[in-house]
């Protein structure tokens, strides 16, 4: 009885909608064209270098990858394009060139790939990404210097109670990562609203719980400039808008992603009062991913026809979901506890720190019994964290801290500043600066130092450093014929290592002069 | 009135404009008429005539075959050709009548005889509908005469004439309530007439102005009727839905519409109600489109039941020159049926032929990838079920979650795999999970049974 079809037979609908995973794709990498060129523009070449090296690495690893597995082609998926981009404009723009190619191979490989390609990975390629580079090249990743010149990053000015300019943050001329212009990202992800890319759940929810948390704990209150500061700086909007938007990793329903957005800007809340690192919010929303698959357990609504509908028919209230409620309840006690954990060690930790650096403050400031901190000089301190304190007169030079000596009556016998440079021969050079009251140099110690052997480590000689001990002067000047005198304010160049010489010489005056400007 | 919707649905390209334009001609079919006996929902048919009867246009030659079920009449005179099993316009197999059409259309004693309005009572409009075998003309096929008697007659507040017409191509009822709007109302009356607290709403799409223009006219002196503009939108004139649109009130799996007391009328169902009870002529022919960018003159015809789909295609001009046809429909893109031939006859429920020259589903299967959990599927469900998660179920066998997330309350208009950028086959699954669930549900009511 079989007659042979003369047209095709299927199930319908017949029609398809005009729009494939490429397309939905596509739009993601157009949402971040406006952030994605205001960084190439502002951070220039090696920027572009960054991205275009990092999306090559994720279509060429992909593409090797579908090769090796003998799968089809899923390069026009374009997937790994979205991947290389997210993750190259979340990258500080000035990384080494392996680091976007470490990088996309362990998006696509490990965390895509490996488990079966798109829509089959549980966390974000993109955030794994920069996770994994962040724990594996932590110094490459933090450091947001550009054109040579280091500056703290908004949040961690922030932390360190500064007032930061916002007008700056939202335009994205800050130090950051190459994508972080607030406007532009704010630009693409109404772009993506618009264009039925996302719904608004994830990131209001996000935002909102974020706001309202960090006016909770923060300790300004509603402070708009405190909490647009937070909002802006800091990877919240990008987070919001394009890594906890991805569909693969999020909940299917609007409930779940409600909840999703809170757990996610509740934890990062929480990272960002309490916490320490700067970049909480990718871990935040790796961990949210995680999440995902019992979140989706949440039982969605009720379809047409059964809402407010008992069994039989009659009216009954709509119940709250019991397992967003344990969730949430998890999620709050979790990081009411770490943060717990962190206020009562945060001290302790700063008295280890202390002890460990007391033997090279007992080097240079003899005299002392004890140590400790002085507010109005740590407020100083804080003041210029991440900066170079007078850069025009000491070059790129930290105070890093101040502790003041006592004796064994508790009078005051002088103070250890920490100074760090960073134009030392191979790197930075920190050292303390013993200075008594009458603001005589007690005494110099290196706390890290790592220059030429031979030359450049001579420095460390006791000989050489005794040089500085009992002069008293505003600014210690290099004698380059090695005739000065031990406590003149002169001191020998080290021959062959000028450039340490002079790099220990700026550390040493910048102690000097924070002294000048905040303790005498 | 401003155009109401309901919440989810999609927005296919219409195509309307392709047969609207065309004048609507009755078609004189050529060859032999064939009347599946199972062209409705329920019991199939029972023959009352036997190879080699003479019989006339609107002659009984097959009689409801039970409760729910439907009488079916012949829509040409002629003789009785054979009474034996073919392939219907679903694919499927059916026992057939076959009709040699003697292009003489003698009309049966007592057809055409006109009933006057004040002879009719709610027993006479019942056995009307009944004799003439209507059935749900928008595509179910759920014999009229049941529908008009519900037993909560007095719960009834609505009756709605469904003009919404959403599916892409299909211009045939927005043909008919241009042409014959005062046959609707009237037809829409009647049905009123039974349910004494019901009040009339014509359900138009705002994409249909002529129609609207023309039937709020008509309208305007009925203090019963009102005429209702919804949005162009698919699937508007689902049932589910546009109860919910119109009444306020949803019905789920298991309810027919007069539980939530509403009556769904297609607007096509209301003229054949109109002429069976003024005009005693049961349904013998019907408004039907032929479109699609294969055929020549996309065109909506008078069509007689039974009627050869490719005899219709001829009338519309035949295949545009050069076209290669890819898929036929019985119906639109959306709900349409494939048909492996043309060479099938039409029914009462059909609506549509749509002959195209590309298969997007065939395109859409080469691009198919893993699901991305957009959740756009989820977003455009118009009875707000979550497709991702029941295909979920039904692609790991769990039918039990499958159930209890309501996947059996899929009304598989498709919305869900139309809007898949994955290109899901998602309603093709929820139909086989719908099919698994309900033969074990059998099983196990056997097995339950047996002991």
């Amino acid at each position: 009885m079989s007659e042979t079809a003369m047209y095709n037979v299927s199930s319908s609908p017949h029609f398809r909608q005009d729009l494939t995973v490429g397309r939905v794709m596509q739009n993601v990498v157009i949402a971040l064209m406006p952030a994605t060129v205001f960084g190439i523009i502002r951070y220039g070449f090696h920027a572009f270098m960054v991205i275009a090296l990092c999306i090559l690495t994720t279509t060429v690893t992909e593409y090797i990858f579908d090769k090796i597995v003998k799968k089809p082609n899923t390069l026009n998926d374009w997937s790994a394009v979205v991947t290389g981009l997210l993750l190259a404009i979340s990258l500080p723009p000035a990384v080494p060139f392996y680091i976007p190619v470490i990088g996309g191979m362990f998006a696509i490989l490990v965390a895509k790939c490996f488990f079966g390609g798109i829509g089959k990975n549980w966390i974000n390629p993109a955030l794994a990404a920069r996770c994994f580079l962040l724990i594996s090249f932590g110094t490459q990743m933090t450091g947001f210097a550009v054109d040579g010149t280091s500056g703290a990053t908004p949040l961690a000015q922030l932390q360190a109670g500064e007032t930061i300019n916002i007008t700056n943050l939202y335009l994205g001329t800050v130090p950051g990562v190459i994508g972080g212009s607030a406007i532009c990202l704010l630009i693409g992800g109404l772009y993506l609203w618009v264009t039925d890319g996302i719904t608004l759940h994830i990131p209001a929810a996000v935002i909102i719980s974020f706001t309202l948390f960090v006016a909770a704990f923060g300790g300004h209150g509603f402070d708009g400039k405190f909490l647009l500061a937070n909002l802006f700086g800091g990877g919240i909007l990008m987070g919001a808008f394009f890594m906890a938007t991805d569909p693969v990793t999020s909940p299917i329903t609007t409930k779940a992603q409600v909840f999703y957005g809170i757990i996610i800007g509740i934890l990062a809340g929480l990272f960002r009062v309490f916490g320490s690192s700067p970049d909480s919010v990718s871990y935040v929303i790796i961990i949210s991913n995680m999440l995902t698959p019992f979140l989706d357990k949440i039982p969605p609504t009720k379809p047409l026809g059964y809402k407010n509908q008992g069994a039989n028919g009659e009216y009954k209230k709509a119940g709250f979901p019991k397992a967003a409620v344990n969730l949430l309840a998890i999620t709050f006690f979790a990081g009411l506890i770490l943060s717990g954990v962190y206020a009562m060690t945060r001290d302790k930790i700063a008295v280890q720190q202390m002890n460990k650096n007391a033997a090279s403050f007992r080097e240079v400031l003899a005299d002392a019994e004890s140590f400790d901190y002085d507010d109005s000089i740590s407020k100083a301190v804080t003041e210029h964290a991440g900066t170079s304190y007078n850069e025009a007169s000491f070059g790129r030079t930290e105070i890093t801290d101040c502790v003041v000596g006592k004796d064994a009556g508790g009078n005051v016998v002088g103070y250890v500043i920490s100074v760090t440079n960073h134009e030392g021969h191979e790197g930075d050079i920190a050292m303390s600066v013993g200075i008594d009251t009458e603001g005589t140099v007690t005494g110099i110690a290196f706390t890290s130092l790592q220059e030429t052997a031979g030359m450049g480590m001579k420095a460390d000689e006791p000989d050489w450093k005794a040089q500085f001990k009992g002069a008293k002067t505003n600014e210690f000047t290099l004698n380059k014929s090695g005739t000065a005198e031990p406590g003149s304010g002169e001191v020998n160049v080290i021959s062959g290592a000028t450039v340490t010489s002079e790099a220990v010489l700026h550390a040493v005056n910048a102690a000097l002069g924070f002294y000048a400007d905040n303790i005498a | 009135m401003s155009a109401t919707t309901f919440k989810g649905g999609v927005h296919p390209a219409e195509y309307k404009e392709l047969s609207l334009g065309s004048p609507v001609e009755a078609y004189l079919p050529k060859g032999d008429l064939v009347f599946p006996l199972n062209q409705h929902i329920g019991a199939p048919a029972k023959p009352v005539v036997a190879k080699g009867d003479h019989v006339l246009a609107g002659q009984l030659i097959a009689e409801a075959g039970g409760f729910v079920s439907a009488n079916i009449v012949s829509s040409v005179s002629g003789t009785v050709k054979a009474i034996e099993n073919r392939t219907t316009i679903s694919g499927g197999r059916a026992d057939c009548i076959v009709i040699e059409n003697d292009q003489k259309y003698e009309l049966a004693p007592g057809v055409g005889t006109r009933r006057k309005a004040e002879d009719i009572s709610d027993e006479i409009i019942i056995n009307a509908v009944k004799a003439a075998g209507i059935v749900g003309m928008g595509g179910a096929g759920f014999p009229t005469h049941v529908k008009l008697m519900p037993k909560n007659k007095n719960d009834i507040k609505f009756v709605i004439a469904n003009g919404c017409e959403c599916e892409p191509y299909i211009t045939c009822d927005d043909r008919l309530m241009q042409d014959h709007p005062r046959r609707i109302v009237d037809g829409l009356k009647l049905v009123l007439s039974l349910f004494d607290n019901a009040q009339g709403v014509v359900a138009i799409e705002d994409n249909k102005p002529q129609a609207i223009k023309t039937m709020q006219e008509i309208c305007a002196g009925e203090p019963r009727i009102s005429v209702q503009v919804v949005q162009t939108k698919y699937p508007e004139g689902g049932e589910r839905n546009l109860i919910s649109v119109i009444s306020g009130r949803d019905l789920h799996l298991g309810q027919l519409p007069a539980d939530v007391g509403s009556i769904v009328c297609n607007v096509a169902s209301l003229n054949a109600i109109y002429d069976a009870v003024y005009k005693s002529t049961p349904l013998m022919e019907r408004y039907f489109t032929i479109s699609g960018d294969a055929v020549k003159n996309p065109k909506t015809v008078i069509a007689k039941i039974g009627t050869s789909a490719s005899e219709l295609v001829e009338a519309a001009g035949g295949l545009k020159d050069g076209a290669t046809v890819k898929k036929v429909l019985c119906g639109g893109p959306m709900m349409g049926i494939a048909m492996g031939t043309l060479d099938v006859p039409i029914q009462k429920a059909n609506n549509a032929l749509t002959l195209m020259t590309t298969d997007p589903v065939e395109e859409a299967e080469k691009v198919q990838t893993a699901c991305i959990r957009c959740g756009r599927c989820a977003r455009v469900c118009p009875i707000h079920l979550v497709p991702q998660m029941m295909a979920r179920d039904a692609e790991n066998g769990d039918y039990e979650h499958y159930e209890k997330i309501y996947g059996l309350d899929c009304i598989s208009c498709g919305s869900c795999s139309y809007v898949c950028p994955s290109k899901r086959p998602l309603m093709q699954t929820f139909k086989q999970a719908k099919a698994v669930i309900m033969a074990r549900k059998k099983a196990e009511k056997a097995a339950a049974a047996a002991k």
